[in-house]
């Protein structure tokens, strides 16, 4: 009985895994900061890997000004001259992707940067030099977060 | 004979239990499979018109489905001198802050489709409209993939709009 019981929760737990959606996969860091502080060591990091810091979407304050909650996030669009000329010879529906886009978020006395989700890009684009240029971004992206929380 | 019963109510529980998992497992394969079916990229073509008329028609296009304009940039800007910018390529941000706010409740990862962007190529015989599917974007979030095929239609008739 025990171990028909047993097999039967095995069987069960894979049908729950199984029936879960994929996740999206987003690179995500943490750190103790408030956002001012954040947003000048995204600047810092930004500038350590050659990458330029093109502009801050503030939403909080959009949507706070416009009578809506306070959603604490804002947006940055972080690019490079070399990434956009890459796309434009290699892939030029790549350049939907630039500049990068990461958002900062504020909770608990603290921030959470996050980068977009490159696994849908990946798989759009599994050949190279396409696949291999996303991968770089990726890369890029990575190295600048831990960076931030170095900072 | 209660060690039987029970061991009988067991079992049908656990198939009752199972039954509705593979229920939701086949939901789920039919959300995965309709999202896989979504395009990357939505377009259209602006015939017989420079980069200027396009931004002024999608200007217009989205301010009549209720979104409002936030801001045009050269796909290179800030990355190298203003002068030297390549103008062919523009990019042009839009938003509705109703939507805004409602996704974002939703999912804070709502935000790698905020604001929404159409990219505009000049081509010799006009301007190509390109926006990146947001319910492609979503397609592993399914908290936001209803919300995001709405933002699609919203794309969709704006960008029909601005190249007529």
């Amino acid at each position: 009985m025990k171990r028909r019981a047993l097999l039967l929760a095995v069987a069960l737990g894979l049908n729950f895994a199984l029936a879960l959606p994929g996740h999206a996969d987003p690179l995500m860091v943490n750190k103790l900061v408030d956002m001012r502080r954040a947003m000048d060591d995204v600047a810092l990091a930004a500038a350590n890997h050659d990458l330029v810091l093109v502009k801050v979407q503030p939403i909080d304050t959009a949507l706070a000004k416009r009578g809506f909650d306070n959603p604490h996030m804002r947006l940055l669009f972080i690019g490079s001259e070399s990434a956009v000329r890459w796309a434009e010879a290699a892939e030029p529906r790549l350049l939907n992707l630039l500049p990068l886009r990461l958002t900062l978020i504020e909770r608990d006395g603290g921030v959470t940067l996050m980068s977009d989700d490159f696994g849908p890009w990946l798989r759009e684009f599994s050949e190279p030099p396409a696949h291999l240029m996303v991968e770089a971004w990726q890369a890029e992206m990575k190295a600048m977060l831990d960076d931030f929380v170095a900072q | 004979m209660l060690s039987r019963i029970f061991r009988r109510t067991f079992l049908i529980l656990a198939f009752l239990i199972s039954a509705g998992m593979v229920q939701a497992s086949e939901v789920t394969a039919q959300v995965a499979a309709e999202a896989a079916a979504e395009p990357m990229i939505l377009t259209t073509t602006a015939t017989g018109i420079g980069i200027d008329a396009a931004v002024d028609a999608l200007n217009r296009a989205i301010v009549n489905h209720n979104y409002t304009f936030v801001r045009q940039q050269a796909m290179d800007s800030r990355l190298v001198p203003y002068a030297q910018e390549v103008r062919s390529v523009r990019l042009v941000y839009f938003c509705n802050f109703t939507k805004m706010d409602r996704a974002l409740r939703i999912d804070p990862r709502a935000t790698q489709v905020l604001p929404c962007r159409v990219t505009l190529v000049e081509t010799p015989t006009g301007v190509d409209l390109i926006a990146v599917n947001p319910a492609w974007v979503t397609q592993n979030m399914p908290g936001l993939h209803a919300e995001c095929q709405e933002m699609k239609r919203d794309y969709l008739a704006i960008l029909e709009e601005a190249a007529l």
